[in-house]
C-alpha cells in the first residue's frame, strides 16, 4: 500500500466519520427521551445549585450513577435512562472518593449540609472533602436546594418528611430539656425503649466505643458530649447535650434504635449503613458511660448470655 | 524566545519553543498533581477558594494533555517532519506563532478553570472560547505540518510522518465534536447520548492524540538510535490503520455500569480485547528493530526515555484490555484503580516518549550537548519511580475501595485505611514534581545558556 499524505489524512477522517456514524449518531437518533417515574423538572433554584456544583468540581469527587451492585446511600434505585433526560451536561462522574449523589435528596436536612459545607469535618470527623465555607452561605443554600432534589420525585417525598419532623423537633427543643427528652424518647418503640443494653461494660468495649465516637460522633455532640462540637453554630435543634438524657429513662435499646434509625427532621444522621450491630452497642455505651453518667448495660431483662461474653 | 532579534527565524525554532513549552508546563502540571494530593491527606490545608480540589483537579488533568506531553510530543514532530522529508519546515514563523498560541491558550485555560468557568465534562472541560482557540492551535499545526509534506523532496512518506499527521487531524476533528463547540454556552449534549460522546471524545484524547504522537516520535527515535531499518514496513501498515479503526469505536467502556445500550457495551468490551493488535504489532515492530541493539539505547537518555516508553504502553494496553471486562470493573471502576491506569498510560507511556523526543532532539536543534547528561539521567529514574510508584500505589489503594464497596462498606468507612497511601502518593507527587524541575532546568540551560558554558 502507498502511503500518500492524501491516503493518510482521508484515509483516517473516513474512519473516524464511519465510527461517528455508528457509534456516537445512532445512539443519538435512536435515544430514549421518555422519562423515568421518579422524573420532575428542576426549578430555577435548583438549576443555579447545579452551575455551581459544576463549577466547584463536585463531579470529580461524586458520581451520579447507581450500579446494581451498589449497597450505599441511594441504592434502592438503579439509574436508568430516564433519570438524565434533561441534565445538560450530564454528570455521572468517574470517581468515588466520595458517595454516589444519585439519591442524595433528603437524606439530611438543610442545616446538615450547610454545616458540612462549611467544613466537612464538622459533620464527618474523617471527611476528606474540601471545605466550601469561601462560597458563603448564600450560595451554599443554593447548592443545598440543588442537592436535595437530588432524586427528584423520591427526595421530595424525603424532603417533605424532614420538614414536617423538624417542626416537631424544634417545638419539643425549644420547650425544654424535659419535654425534648420525651419527645425524642417517645417515638421509639415501646420494645426498644425496654431493651436494656445486653452486653456488659468491658474495656474493650469502651476502648472501641471511644473511637467510633471520635469517628463519627465528635464534630456535632463534643468532646465532652455536651453538645457544643463545631457544629453547633450552624444547626437548630443544636446537636443534643447527653448529659440532659440523665435521670429520664433513657435506655440501652433507646441509644441503640436512635443512632441506628436517625432522628429524621434534626441533624442527627442514621448510622445504619456505617455500624454494625456491635458497634452501636459500643458507642452507645461509650456514651452512657462516659456522658450520661448512667448506663444499664448487662441488667435485667437479658435472656441467655451470649456464648462469647467475659 | 531567542533575543537574536533576527527577521528571519532560526531553523528548528519551532521544535524549540515547544520543548520549552513542555518543560515549563511539565513544573506547572506536576505542582497542581502535587497540590491535589496534598488536599486528600490535608483537606484544610489550602482555603483559597480557587485553589481547592475540585478546581485544580481539571487544571492539572488538562495541563498533563495540553501543555506537558503534546507540546513535548509535538518539540520531536517539528524536528523529525522536515528531516525525514529532507526540506525545511513551511513556516518557523507560523509555527512561532503557534506555539504563542498554544502557550496563551493554555494560560487561558489554567485561569478560566481555577475561576470556576467549566463545562464540567472531564477532558472536554474548557469553556467555548478556549475551545476555539484550542481548535485554531491545532488547525495552525496541521497547515504547518501538511505543507511541509507538500513542499517534500523525499517521495516516501515515512510511519513518523503518518501519525503525525494523521493525530493532528484526527484530534481537530474529534476536539470539535467532543466539545460540542456548536453549543458555546454548555459545550454538551443532553442525557446518555452527552456520556457516550465525552467518552468517544475522552478515550480518543489517549487514543488519538498522545498514542499515534507517541508511537510517530518512537518509530523515529529506536531506529535512528540503534542505527537499524525499521523491522517491517507490513507490520507499521497494519499498526496505523487498526490503530485508528480499533482504537476510536471502544470509548463506552467507560460507561459499562450505565444504562447505554447493550450493543454498544459489547462492541466495546469485545474491541478493547482486540486492542491486543494494533498495540502488539507496533511493539513487535520497534522491539525487533531495537533487537541485540539495546546498548545503543542505553547509551542515548532520550533513545532510553523513549524506550522504556515503549514498554510501559505494553503495559497500561494489557491492563486496560483487562479493565475493560465487566467482572473486573466490578471492582476497578469508581476508584483509584483507574488513576493508576491513567498515569501508566499517559505519564508513564506518553510522557516518557515525550520526555524521550524532547531529550533527542534537544541537542540537534540547540547545536550542542545536553547542557546536563547526569540530571536528564536523573530525571529518568525519578519520572521512573514516581510512575512506577504509582502503578503500585493507587492500584492498591483501588484494590483496597473497590472491594470494600463490594462488601457493603460506604464510602466514609473506607477513608481512614486509604490515608497512609494517599501520603505515599503525595510524597510521589513530590518526586515527580523536583524531575519536572531538574528538567525544566536542563532544557532551558540547553537551548538558551550561554554558549560554551555548558558542562
Ligand atoms: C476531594 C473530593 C470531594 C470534593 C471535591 C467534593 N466532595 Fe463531597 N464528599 C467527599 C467525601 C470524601 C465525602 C464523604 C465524607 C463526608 O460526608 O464529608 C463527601 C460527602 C458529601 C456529601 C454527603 C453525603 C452524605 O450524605 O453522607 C455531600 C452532600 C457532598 N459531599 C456534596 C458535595 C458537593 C456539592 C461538592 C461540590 C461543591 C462536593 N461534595 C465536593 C469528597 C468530595
Ligand atoms: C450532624 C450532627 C450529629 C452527629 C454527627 C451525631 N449526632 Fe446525635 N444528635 C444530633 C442532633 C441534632 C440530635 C437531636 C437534638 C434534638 O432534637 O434535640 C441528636 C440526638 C442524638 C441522640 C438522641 C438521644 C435520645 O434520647 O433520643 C443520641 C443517642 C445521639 N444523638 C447519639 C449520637 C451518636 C452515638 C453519634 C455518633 C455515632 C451521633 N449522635 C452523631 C446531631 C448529631
Ligand atoms: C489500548 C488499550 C487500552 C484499553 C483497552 C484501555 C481501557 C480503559 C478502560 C476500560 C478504562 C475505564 C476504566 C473504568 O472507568 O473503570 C480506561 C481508563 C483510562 N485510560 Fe485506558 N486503556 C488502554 C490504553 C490506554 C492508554 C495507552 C492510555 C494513555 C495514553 C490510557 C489512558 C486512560 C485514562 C487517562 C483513563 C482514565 C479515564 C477516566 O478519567 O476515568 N489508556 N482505559
Amino acid at each position: 500500500m502507498k502511503m500518500t499524505p492524501r491516503a493518510v489524512v482521508i484515509g483516517s477522517l473516513t474512519i473516524l466519520a464511519a465510527v461517528v456514524f455508528v457509534t456516537i449518531w445512532v445512539p443519538w437518533v435512536t435515544r430514549q427521551t421518555t422519562p423515568s417515574e421518579i422524573y420532575r423538572e428542576r426549578t430555577e433554584l435548583e438549576a443555579a445549585g447545579r452551575r455551581l456544583y459544576i463549577a466547584n468540581g463536585c463531579v470529580y469527587c461524586h458520581t451520579q450513577s447507581i450500579r446494581t451492585i451498589d449497597w450505599g446511600m441511594g441504592a434502592e434505585r438503579i439509574a436508568r435512562v430516564g433519570d438524565y433526560i434533561a441534565d445538560r451536561p450530564i454528570l455521572l462522574g468517574s470517581s468515588r472518593t466520595g458517595p454516589d449523589l444519585s439519591q442524595e435528596g433528603g437524606e439530611h436536612p438543610d442545616d446538615w449540609h450547610l454545616a458540612h459545607f462549611i467544613n466537612p469535618r464538622y459533620t464527618r470527623p474523617n471527611s476528606i472533602m474540601p471545605p466550601f465555607a469561601f462560597l458563603g452561605t448564600e450560595k451554599i443554600d443554593t447548592l443545598t436546594a440543588y442537592i436535595q432534589g437530588l432524586g427528584m420525585q423520591q427526595a421530595d417525598r424525603r424532603m417533605a418528611r424532614q420538614r414536617r419532623w423538624k417542626n416537631e423537633a424544634v417545638r419539643a427543643y425549644e420547650a425544654g430539656p424535659e419535654a425534648n427528652v420525651a419527645w425524642l424518647n417517645q417515638h421509639v418503640p415501646q420494645g426498644w425503649r425496654d431493651l436494656p443494653n445486653p452486653y456488659p461494660t468491658s474495656p474493650a468495649g469502651l476502648a472501641r466505643g471511644r473511637k467510633l465516637y471520635q469517628d463519627f460522633c465528635l464534630g456535632c455532640h463534643g468532646p465532652v458530649g455536651d453538645g457544643v462540637g463545631p457544629v453547633q453554630p450552624w444547626i437548630y435543634p443544636p446537636p443534643l447535650n447527653f448529659t440532659v438524657l440523665k435521670g429520664r429513662e433513657t435506655s440501652g435499646g433507646i441509644l441503640y434504635y436512635q443512632i441506628m434509625n436517625g432522628i429524621t427532621g434534626t441533624a442527627m444522621p442514621y448510622f445504619k449503613k456505617d455500624l454494625e450491630s456491635e458497634k452501636i452497642w459500643d458507642v452507645g455505651n461509650y456514651v452512657a458511660e462516659y456522658f450520661i453518667d448512667q448506663s444499664d448495660a448487662n441488667t435485667e431483662p437479658r435472656g441467655i448470655d451470649a456464648a462469647y461474653e467475659p | 524566545m531567542s533575543a537574536t532579534g533576527k527577521l528571519q527565524p532560526e531553523p528548528y525554532e519551532t521544535a524549540r519553543a515547544f520543548c520549552i513549552t513542555s518543560a515549563f508546563w511539565m513544573v506547572v502540571a506536576t505542582f497542581m498533581g502535587l497540590l491535589g494530593a496534598t488536599e486528600l491527606i490535608a483537606p484544610d490545608i489550602v482555603r483559597i477558594g480557587w485553589l481547592h480540589f475540585g478546581r485544580i483537579r481539571p487544571v492539572h488533568v488538562n495541563l498533563v494533555l495540553f501543555g506537558f506531553v503534546t507540546p513535548g510530543l509535538l518539540g520531536a514532530v517539528f524536528y523529525f517532519v522536515p528531516r525525514l522529508l529532507r526540506t525545511e519546515l513551511y513556516s518557523e514563523r507560523l509555527g512561532l506563532v503557534t506555539a504563542g498560541f498554544w502557550n496563551i491558550a493554555l494560560v487561558a485555560a489554567v485561569s478560566t478553570l481555577l475561576a470556576g468557568a467549566t463545562q464540567g465534562r472531564e477532558y472536554a472541560e474548557m469553556i467555548w472560547p478556549v475551545d476555539l482557540l484550542v481548535v485554531m492551535v491545532f488547525i495552525l499545526v496541521f497547515i504547518n505540518l501538511i505543507m511541509t509534506v507538500a513542499r517534500r523532496r523525499e517521495p516516501l512518506l515515512y510511519v513518523s510522518v503518518w501519525y503525525a499527521c494523521a493525530a493532528i487531524a484526527l484530534t481537530g476533528a474529534t476536539y470539535v465534536l467532543g466539545n460540542v463547540v456548536w453549543v458555546p454556552d454548555t459545550g454538551s449534549l443532553v442525557g446518555i447520548p452527552d456520556a457516550i460522546l465525552l467518552w468517544f471524545y475522552g478515550h480518543n484524547i489517549f487514543g488519538l492524540l498522545l498514542t499515534p504522537l507517541s508511537l510517530g516520535v518512537a518509530y523515529y527515535v529506536i531506529p535512528k538510535a540503534c542505527r537499524n531499518p525499521l523491522y517491517s514496513h507490513t507490520l507499521s501498515l497494519v499498526g496505523f490503520w487498526s490503530l485508528f479503526v480499533v482504537y476510536t469505536h471502544i470509548g463506552t467502556h467507560h460507561l459499562l455500569q450505565v444504562p447505554v445500550p447493550t450493543w454498544l457495551k459489547v462492541i466495546s468490551i469485545v474491541d478493547s480485547i482486540g486492542m491486543v493488535i494494533p498495540v502488539m504489532v507496533v511493539l513487535i515492530n520497534l522491539w525487533y528493530t531495537a533487537q541485540g541493539r539495546l546498548g545503543e539505547i542505553h547509551a542515548d537518555v532520550g533513545a532510553k526515555f523513549v524506550f522504556t516508553g515503549t514498554i510501559m504502553y505494553f503495559f497500561a494496553s494489557i491492563q486496560g484490555s483487562m479493565m475493560a471486562l465487566p467482572q473486573v470493573q466490578r471492582v476497578t471502576h469508581f476508584n483509584n484503580w483507574v488513576v493508576g491506569h491513567a498515569h501508566i498510560g499517559v505519564l508513564a507511556f506518553s510522557g516518557m516518549i515525550a520526555l524521550g523526543g524532547l531529550y533527542f532532539v534537544l541537542p540537534r536543534i540547540a547545536g550542542r550537548p545536553l547542557h546536563s547528561r547526569l540530571l536528564a539521567d536523573l530525571q529518568y529514574w525519578l519520572v521512573l519511580l514516581g510512575s512506577a510508584g504509582f502503578a503500585v500505589v493507587l492500584t492498591i489503594v483501588g484494590l483496597i475501595q473497590g472491594q470494600a464497596w463490594l462488601n457493603g462498606e460506604t464510602v466514609y468507612r473506607v477513608l481512614p485505611s486509604l490515608y497512609p497511601y494517599y501520603v505515599l502518593r503525595a510524597s510521589l507527587g513530590a518526586i515527580l514534581f523536583s524531575s519536572a524541575v531538574i528538567g525544566f532546568y536542563n532544557v532551558f540551560r540547553t537551548l538558551y545558556g550561554q554558549r560554551g558554558a555548558a558542562a
